[in-house]
């Protein structure tokens, strides 16, 4: 048996059986980690109210060295549940999209610093989005961010083809994940257009401090491309349609152009 | 082990339910085969009715034999408050507690993103139509104290702010026979914020 004691976020939690829970944890150590919760459903004093969606906690973990069984959730004690998430329901929308992003996408078993540095964006942006009030500039900034953290990040300062600057008539192309220049657009099909002003504050977004992100404002037309350039850019690399999509974006409204 | 192709096809039937794996199915399977014929005619019938005599309250949403349901048909209880709820289970912890003498709102879930439950999936209109047929003074928001019901709340609260109807939300923290030393410091906090006279 090995023991990992960490911090961990609570990304998903699922009932298994008739006392236990299932969940998916984020850890800085692990990536993402399945371990069943035994009895959490009855046992008031091992797991106080600690296994629910967005928690903080400190968890000892036990798994069986290298077995394929699901690993045993020993102990979780709260270090900050993010409680304003659950008080605004276009905060809670993107918090939970965020956290499925993760759920879906972040590495298990992985380690390294990718997994603490996603560990840390996790975190900061669970605590910055507590004080918000999420718009579609807020979403696109912090899934921009959420990428990155995945190791999704694109390029937006270089053409992705021969490193040039991108150039006024420079264009988005999805499939290699970012920025392409006026000269090698013309080669490609299916180049998303894109203003340089749009790039510039994708790219500030990048560079700021996930607590800062409030700060960006871009002009309605920024938004419409970035929202564009990102949902194309998402479902491409994601691969998939995230469950919590739906709500965050009834609860968001449609971009004004 | 020895088996019969009726008992596979019960021990498959019961593999489907919630909680009952291959092993528990088999052995479900061979106790039935060896009950008394009262018991599986009696299990029998209670599955086949299950369904036909059941109904869902066209007003409450909560499980009964006919619509509207008991609590809801009954005019001693005050229709002037209304109590939601996650599910039919909650609503009948809160009628056992006999502290309650309102009518009620089954929602059928919480808001549930990452889970695809979206308030479409909800009665969460149906709640504003009651709301608006007026007469209701009241509604208590009483789905559980977790994320989910957390934020079921809020969202049902921002719906029905413009309603004029009070809103409150059920108080957390200790539970009875509770222990500080034990409980996390939400909880902890939560009961001080939420405490009350004592006479
Ligand atoms: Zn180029
Ligand atoms: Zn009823």
């Amino acid at each position: 048996m090995s023991r990992l004691v960490s911090e961990a976020l609570l990304l998903r939690a699922v009932d298994f059986g008739e006392s236990d829970r299932i969940v998916h944890l984020l850890t800085p150590e692990t990536g993402r980690l399945t371990a069943i919760a035994k009895g959490a459903r009855r046992s008031v004093k091992r797991f106080p109210g600690t296994l629910d969606l967005f928690n903080h906690l400190r968890v000892s973990v036990s798994r069986r060295r290298g077995g394929r069984a699901m690993a045993f959730l020993e102990r979780a004690v709260l270090i900050s549940p993010f409680l304003e998430l659950r008080a605004v329901p276009t905060r809670y929308a993107l918090a939970s999209y965020l956290l499925e992003l993760m759920d879906r996408m972040a590495p298990e078993g992985g380690a390294g610093p990718d997994t603490q540095r996603l560990f840390s964006f996790a975190l900061s942006s669970l605590s910055a989005l507590e004080g918000m009030a999420p718009d579609l500039r807020i979403r696109l900034l912090f899934e921009l961010r959420a990428l990155d953290a995945l190791g999704l990040r694109p390029e937006l300062r270089h053409c992705v083809r021969c490193g040039a600057e991108p150039g006024v008539r420079a264009g988005f192309y999805v499939a290699d994940g970012g920025v392409v220049c006026s000269s090698c657009t013309v080669r490609l099909e299916g180049v998303l257009p894109v203003h340089l002003g749009t790039l510039r504050v994708l790219q500030q977004a990048l560079d700021y401090d996930v607590d800062r992100l409030e700060r960006l404002v871009p002009g309605a037309q920024a938004v419409v491309e970035a929202r564009n350039l990102l949902f194309r850019f998402q479902r491409f690399h994601v691969g998939l349609e995230l469950r919590s999509e739906r709500f965050l974006d009834e609860s968001l409204g449609e971009p004004v152009a | 082990m020895h088996s019969s192709p009726a008992m596979e096809r019960l021990a498959a039937s019961l593999k489907r339910l919630p909680g009952i794996g291959e092993k528990s199915a088999a052995r479900l399977a061979y106790f039935l085969l060896s009950a008394p014929d009262s018991l599986l005619t009696e299990l029998a019938d209670a599955v086949g009715r299950l369904k036909s005599d059941t109904v869902i309250c066209g007003r409450c949403f909560n499980l009964s034999d006919r619509s509207p349901c008991r609590v809801c048909a009954d005019p001693r209880r005050d229709a002037g408050l209304i109590c939601v709820v996650e599910e039919p289970a909650d609503l009948a912890a809160v009628e056992k507690s006999g502290c309650f003498r309102g009518l009620y709102h089954v929602l059928g879930g919480t808001l549930s993103p990452i889970d695809g439950m979206g308030p479409e999936s909800l009665r969460i209109d149906e709640l504003a139509k009651r709301i608006a047929a007026g007469g209701v003074g009241e509604v208590i928001l009483a789905t559980n104290p977790n994320a989910e019901g957390d934020a079921t709340a809020h969202f049902i609260a921002d719906r029905l702010a413009k309603s004029g109807v009070r809103l409150s939300r059920i108080a957390c923290g200790m539970p009875l026979g509770g222990d500080l030393e034990y409980a996390d410091h939400v909880t902890v906090g939560r009961s001080l914020e939420n405490r009350r006279e004592i006479s």
